[in-house]
Formats: C-alpha cells, structure tokens, sequence
C-alpha cells in the first residue's frame, strides 16, 4: 500500500480549504486496508463539501468496511487549485481515508447524483492516471462503475464507464465484490478484463454498456441490444425491501471542516409515491418503504450522542408525509441528552402535510430553515403535475410557520412545464404575496424566497417525452417574474440559470453520440458545470456542432409514443405504458392518488418485483388525500378529476 | 466558573482552520456533557473564547480555550455533567482525559483547569508566542549567519501584504528571541519569541529574511505568553510528566 501524504502535505498550503483533502473524520476507518479483499475507492465527483455528507456513499463505505472480502475508501474531486497542483506535481487522484493512489483500487465506483458532474468524473479518471474511455483502459486497470440517480439514463457516459448499477446499492455491492474478487485472486491477466465484465452482467442491477450496441436509423435510435446471447436484453433496478434491515449509516462522518448538511442525517423513508410528474426520485425509487419508528429514535439517539451534533435532519423525498411524523419529532426534541438544544431540520416538505403542530414541536429549538414546495403557481399547472396541493393548503402551512415564530421561508418552484401559460408563471408571484401578507398578521419582518428552476424533463417519467423550454424562454418567463415582483421588497426572486438547464438538458436524455460531447466540455477545461463561476454553455453549443449534433433534437423537442428512448432497456419497474398514459392524464388535467394509502394502480414498481409500500399508518396526514386537506370517506368532492381506476393501464 | 483548557494540534489536523476547530470544540463538549451555557437570541451558540487565532497549516501545543460554565454544574471543584454526560461527576483530571477522547484524532487536552471566571480576554493578554518552525531546502550555515546579522540589526524588514497591498514593516521591535535549533529532514529548525502585540508577528513573516526565496516547511506554536505582575507565564503550564502526543 503506497500512501502519497508526503508528496501531498507540502501541496496543501498552497491550496484553499487544505482540510478538504486530509480525511480524519470521525468515523472513517483508519485501519481499513485488507490486502487480501477487493478494493472500493468510492468517488463523489463534486467538491469535499458537497460530496461528504452524501448519504448513500456513507451507507456503501460502511458496508463494505464491515465484510471480510472488501474495504472502501473515499475520493472527491479536487477543486481546480488543488488539480493545477496535482498536475505540475504529477500526483494522482488518491484517497482521502489513507491518501492511496486511486489506480490502486480494485473498483472506482462514482456516485452520479446530478448530470452536470458527467465533466468531473471524466476528470477524476484522468488524474486517476486512467484512460477516460473504457475501450482504451488497459486490463489490470480497476473497473469504473457509476451508480446514483443518474444511472438510470447511463447512455451518455457509455464509453467512459465499465459498469453501472441501477437502484439501491445495499444488497447487489456483495454480488459485486464477489465477481470482482475473483477476477482480481485470477491476477487480472491479459484478456480478462472482457470477462468480468461479461460476468457482472449476471448481476442483476448491473449494465454493462460495452455489452450492447446502440443502432440508428438516420437521426433516430433504434434500440440498445445486448451483443451476447447470455447478456439481458433489459436491466431490472435493485430495491432493498425493507429499511429497517439497513439501519445506516451506524457511524454518521463527522467531518473537520463544515459541509453542506453538516448535521446528524437520518433517512426515515425511502421511496415516494405522491406521483409528481416531474420527479425522477419519486418514480425510481417506489415503493415507499418507511423506517420503524423506533428505529428512527435509536439512530437520532445514538447519532447524536456519537457525533456532538445539536441538529439533526430527517431526510426523505417528503418528510412531512413519514406515519406520526409529529410524534417523531417530539421524540427528538424530547431526548433527554440534547437539554433540548437539538435543533430538527425537516428538508422536504408538503405543505399539505406540514401541520401547526410539527411547526410547533419543531420551532421549540433553534428554528431551521423552511422550504416549501409548492412547484407551480397556479392549480391548473398542479393539476397537470400532479403535485395536488390547494392554495388553502400552502397557506395554511405558511400561517402554521409564521405563527410559530418564523419570519422568512423559502418557496420552490419550476418553470417550463407542459402547457405553462404566462398566466401560470405569474401566479408564482400572487401565490408568493398571499404568503407575505399571511406573515405580515404575526410578524413586521415576514418575507418569502421564491427560488425558480428551469423544468429539465428527466427519464423514466410521464415528463420523459415532452420538449423542454429553450433558454431564451425560460429567460423571458423569469424576467416576467422579476418585473412582476420589482417593487416588493419582501419577496426575494432567486434562479438557476437557465443556460445551465439547457446543458443538464443535454445530459439527461442524451444518448451514446453524447458521450463525444461530454469528452470535448472536458477537454476545453469545462469541469465543475454546476458551479456557476466555472459552467460555460458555449463549450457545450461547440461540442454539440463539433459532433454534428442538434441541441434542439435533443432537448428542446416532444417526442412520440412510438419514439425508442436511449433508456428503454433499463427498467424501475415503471410500465411503459403507464407512463404514457399518466402523460396523456397530465395533459388532460386529470389527478393521479397516492397509492400507499389507496388502492395499487399497477405502475409496476411493485407488482414487477413481488415487493410492496412499508408504511405504518393507513391514513394520509392531515386527513386528506394528494393535499386537498378534504375528507374523502364523508362525500366532499376532490376539487380534481382523479383518472377513473378502470382505465388505469387501459385494462 | 469557567473550564480553562489547554489544547495541542499537530499532525494532519494542523490542515484545519480556526473556524472549524471552534465547530469541533463545541461537538467534544455536548458528548462530555461539559456543563455550558449558551447566548441569547433566535439562534443561541454555545459560549466559548479563543485566545489568539492559529493560522490554518500551524501546528499547536498551546491552544487556549475558556468555557464559562453554569455556575450550579460545580460541587466540591468537581464538574457535575449533563446531557449526553448525564449523572457523571468529573474532577478536572478526568475532564480533561473525556475531552482528549471525544477530540478527532490530533487534538489533545494537555492541561486543564476549573477557574472563576473574570479578568481579560485571552486574546487581550497574550503579549507574545513561541514558534518551532523549519525552513524547506535551506543552507543550516546561511540561516544562522543571517539570524546572527538580524539580531544585531536594529531593522528586521520584512514585506506583508494587506488588503491587496504590500505594506512593508520593521518588525524587530517584536522579536524578542531567534535561534537555530537543530535541523529536520526537510531543512534547518527555528525557534522565536515574536510579539503578539500590537499585532501578531507570524514565522511565515521571518522565513525572507532568514533564507530568501525559500518556504516554510511546518511551523508550530509552541508558546502563548501573557504578563501577571510583570513576570511572564503561560496561561496554563505543562505537567512535567505530560508527554505531548506526536501525529503524523
């Protein structure tokens, strides 16, 4: 084991925020290194500060420092000072656990949590001192996989990466560790390489792209075929069935230099199925599987006695929607080892389902931040996105905050969704001013952000065929915004940038002929796009042209029923067909209810994969159903028209 | 009454910034149970003073912390801990080896006591700062001459820059003490006195004058010097017996 700190220590004081790249968290192994296991060198290709507190490389670094035959140890991408360094030294990537090359691993395994860091991962195999195309690594060189969300269209980074792995990570890593074993006791000898990939594509989860071939017909794709008869035409998601055999991270990394989320994160559920219609997360990761509450209290109790943190954070796709979440939370509060200091951060919430009593219990430590989601302003663009919320209900949970002592809270929402009329983005603005006014009852100091995000239509939603909003667009409708709300002071308007979405565009439902695009943004020195000071659209506009490409092919246009997308071969269970129909709903302005607490309408998350919702209470919160805060069981009308059952897959 | 902890930082932690040691402080504190008060307002913070900040990439065997404590947490000079420490009694010993333990590995208490609270700052009193530092790739022979002629000197001068400005400064005024100490493998070891008053004096300032062009290799603090009736001390003194604890 070679450790390069000697050559790395005299590099550190040149560089910004030095404690990025010395490890010595709390937590970390210091005596992980098995000469005898497969090694995992798990790579967030994003800063130290984003990428530490990333929840699903935690649960993967400990499970695989638990078992015998593996250790893992953790890389992030260095910011461009400290690459400058790496490169006029001739220092490669390394590991920040015990500062080992990262050539020297068996696996470097990326977590893709957003497309924008598709630049920083090839940048990470090139410091690693490896080829960036797979087809060009040599056989002893370590296998690149790449899982997280993105995964789910891995088309685009198909020549870069050896294998990808398509849902939850706990179970299939073993499997992994397993073929790769093997294949390093063999001594990874000429030729090999071929075959232990051909192996990992009996992995279950686990896609191989050099295994396929990608054909056209001119412009247009026709299909993604497995090039060997034992190779699976289609790849089916892992899903862990239930979180409470996963109780992790055990030893939460307490790092030495604040992060994002610094602060105990405890996931108390996985999965969601409120069925937005934009929300990748909420279609791939169904069913919705909710931690036992008593495990939730032990994992807060013994995480915040471990790591000295005074807040802790209760992560989930809709937090507000966990059974008895407001007895959770008082259970929090209450510990007796916190002298009620801890402070409970709830990061996602329905406001449907964010009552004055969780307001209450909350604001009786220091008072986090409040986010609210109501994602369009007007109902007719939440009907169509199905994110069933009413005005009444916003507002409600607003005076809920605002009575509880906050002063300000954040607002987010999309632009650039199907059929959105002007009349629709200018009702962010009223929606935005209703919650001031609100505010205005208990506090002089009440204001409201209203962040907006360009709509980027993502894979494997009912939103996967329609044609995003050009940048010229999405720049019009938040310059409508802005003039709307120029005079008022206590409404802060806050946007991504909307040449940035047109990249992400690129990426998220790009195919294999982007892979090209993603090299030529790296090779003109376009890494970390998602920081705001370093992304640059026209690197993307040349490499498009460069590649014969058309931007608006690939992101601005509808597509068809009939159309092959780039990722029809990888399955979340999600029919197909469902999906269309849920599509054709959304332009019909028809809802869609949550499945955990109504009957299944086979979208095929579970009915595919034998497994079902884990969900202690069979109510919804609040007493309603999708948000409409009205009593379904005594005859009120649903103030939308929710798809008749019988026509649910067209049965 | 107030805990007055002495503190090393050595080894790769030396990578962390004065901000952040503050945050890992206050995380040791709430595992011990350490009895602490906070202030007032929408978003209380642990109450907790530093004495002169360390610049990030020094490494530290006197670092100074005060915690003012609830007064009704100590019986019989014993600390009476809550939270997470519920139900402990510690004397200043045992307080001492509890944080030692829930600090990350690189930092450890080295002294200790229970004091009343009162009197200045730390950071108001400390006149001066003990310095270990080596200097990378440079001649032993050249250094010592050049120590030799800054010593006899009446001008040390030394260039600094401020706000995007090079300000240059005569600073041996504040060197009280300059002197070769054996050499490192990356290169000959210095030991200074410099003054923390009116502004601190760090080694980095020295290194030019010492060995032109070349750069510091790893600098410690090895002193904070306050003045009681005249006679300079430490704020808190070693134990003879301590051995510090080395990291690399």
């Amino acid at each position: 084991m070679t450790s390069l700190w000697t050559r790395l220590e005299p590099l550190l004081p040149r560089v910004e925020k030095p404690a990025r790249y010395i490890g010595c968290e709390d937590g970390a192994g210091t005596d992980i290194y098995k000469p005898d296991a497969t090694s995992w060198l798990l790579t967030y290709p994003d800063t130290y500060e984003i990428g530490l507190p990333n929840q699903g490389l935690q649960i993967l670094y400990e499970l695989l420092n638990e078992r015998q035959d593996a250790f893992a140890e953790r890389s992030y991408a260095p910011w461009t000072d400290m690459e400058a360094q790496m490169r006029s030294n001739d220092l490669p990537l390394f590991s920040v656990d015990t500062h080992r090359p990262a050539a020297e691993f068996d696996i470097l395994a990326f977590n893709l949590s957003a497309e924008l860091v598709y630049t920083n991962v090839l940048n990470c195999i090139d410091l690693a001192g490896l080829a960036v195309r797979a087809s060009e690594r040599h056989d002893s060189d370590p296998l690149i996989g790449a899982g997280g969300h993105c995964a789910y269209n891995p088309e685009p980074l198909a020549d870069f990466i050896d294998f990808f792995v398509m849902g939850d990570g706990e179970e299939v890593i073993a499997e992994i560790t397993t073929t790769v074993g093997e294949w390093r006791k063999s001594g990874k000898r000429s030729g090999s390489r071929k075959n232990v990939l051909r192996a990992l594509t009996q992995i279950v989860g686990v896609y191989v792209p050099s295994m396929y071939e990608a054909t056209y017909d001119g412009a247009n794709l026709t299909g993604v075929e497995p090039k060997h008869p034992d190779v699976p035409t289609s790849i089916q998601k892992r899903t862990v069935a239930d979180l409470a055999d996963w109780p992790y991270p055990r030893n939460q990394l307490v790092p030495l230099t604040e992060v994002v989320h610094d602060r105990l994160n405890v996931e108390i559920f996985r999965g969601c199925t409120r069925g937005c219609r934009f929300c990748q997360a909420g279609m791939i990761t169904r069913p919705v599987r909710e931690r036992p509450a008593s495990q939730v209290r032990e994992m807060i109790s013994k995480g915040l006695e471990r790591t000295g943190y005074d807040e802790v954070s209760l992560t989930s796709l809709s937090t507000a929607d966990f059974s008895n979440i407001e007895e959770v939370v008082t259970n929090t509060i209450e510990e007796p080892g916190t002298c009620g200091r801890v402070s409970v951060a709830l990061p996602s919430l329905r406001v449907d389902a964010f009552t004055v009593g969780v307001a209450a219990q909350v604001s009786r430590a220091r008072r986090t931040g409040l986010t609210f989601a109501p994602e369009a302003g007007s109902w007719r663009m939440r009907q169509i996105i199905n994110k069933l919320i009413t005005e009444e209900d916003l507002y409600e949970a607003v005076r809920s905050a605002y009575s509880q002592g906050w002063h300000r809270m954040k607002l987010y929402f999309l632009t650039g969704l199907p059929s959105e009329m002007d009349e629709d983005t200018l009702a962010i603005a009223d929606l935005a001013e209703n919650c001031v006014a609100i505010g205005q009852q208990y506090t002089k100091k009440a204001s409201v952000t209203v962040s907006l995000g360009g709509f980027v239509p993502k894979p494997h939603t009912p939103f996967q065929w329609f044609g995003q909003n050009e940048p010229a667009e999405l720049r019009r409708k938040v310059e409508l915004l802005r003039e709307r709300l120029r005079r008022n002071k206590r409404v802060h308007l806050k946007w991504h940038s909307p040449e940035a979405s047109t990249a992400e565009g690129i990426t998220s439902r790009g195919d294999r002929r982007i892979g090209p695009v993603i090299e030529h943004v790296w090779r003109q020195g376009g890494t970390f796009q998602e920081w705001s000071e370093h992304f640059d659209l026209r690197l993307w506009e040349e490499a498009m042209s460069a590649s014969g490409l058309d931007i608006e092919w690939y992101v601005d246009r509808h597509r068809d029923e009939n159309e092959v997308l780039p990722w029809d071969h990888i399955h979340a269970g999600l029919h197909k067909d469902f999906l269309w129909q849920d599509w054709q709903d959304a332009l019909a302005g028809f809802g869609l209810e949550d499945c955990r607490w109504t009957p299944c309408y086979d979208c095929g998350a579970c009915t595919e994969y034998g497994i079902e919702h884990v969900v202690a209470s069979p109510v919804p919160p609040n007493g309603g159903s999708q948000g409409t805060g009205q009593d379904l069981t005594t005859g009120h009308v649903v103030p939308v028209d929710l798809r008749p059952r019988a026509a649910a897959r067209g049965t | 009454m107030r805990l007055r902890i002495r503190f090393s930082k050595m080894g790769k932690v030396r990578f962390v910034g004065h901000r952040d040691v503050a945050r890992i402080v206050e995380r040791a504190l709430r595992r011990c149970g350490v009895p602490i008060t906070y202030s007032e307002g929408f978003s209380p913070r642990a109450r907790m003073s530093f004495g002169l900040a360390l610049p990030t990439c020094y490494e530290s065997e006197a670092e100074y912390l005060d915690v003012p404590l609830d007064p009704d947490s100590i019986i019989d000079g014993q600390i009476a801990c809550t939270g997470w420490g519920q139900g402990k009694l510690h004397n200043p010993q045992q307080m001492q080896a509890a944080l030692s333990e829930a600090l990350p590995t690189g930092f450890d208490v080295v002294a200790l006591t229970v004091e009343p609270k009162g009197g200045r700052s730390l950071q108001e009193t400390v006149v001066s700062c003990g310095w270990k530092f080596d200097i990378l790739g440079a001649v032993t022979q050249e250094v010592e001459e050049a120590i030799e002629r800054a010593l006899a000197s009446s001008e040390i001068e030394t260039e600094r820059k401020k706000k995007n400005e090079l300000v240059r400064e005569n600073i041996r005024y504040g060197v009280h003490d300059l002197r070769m100490d054996g050499e490192s493998e990356r290169g000959p070891i210095v030991v200074a006195e410099l003054s923390a008053k009116p502004r601190v004096i760090r080694p980095s300032e020295l290194v030019d004058v010492l060995a032109p062009g070349a750069e510091m290799g790893i600098a410690r603090r090895t002193h904070q010097w306050i003045e009681n009736d005249g006679q300079r001390q430490e704020p808190l003194m070693l134990s003879k017996s301590l051995q510090l604890k080395e990291y690399s």
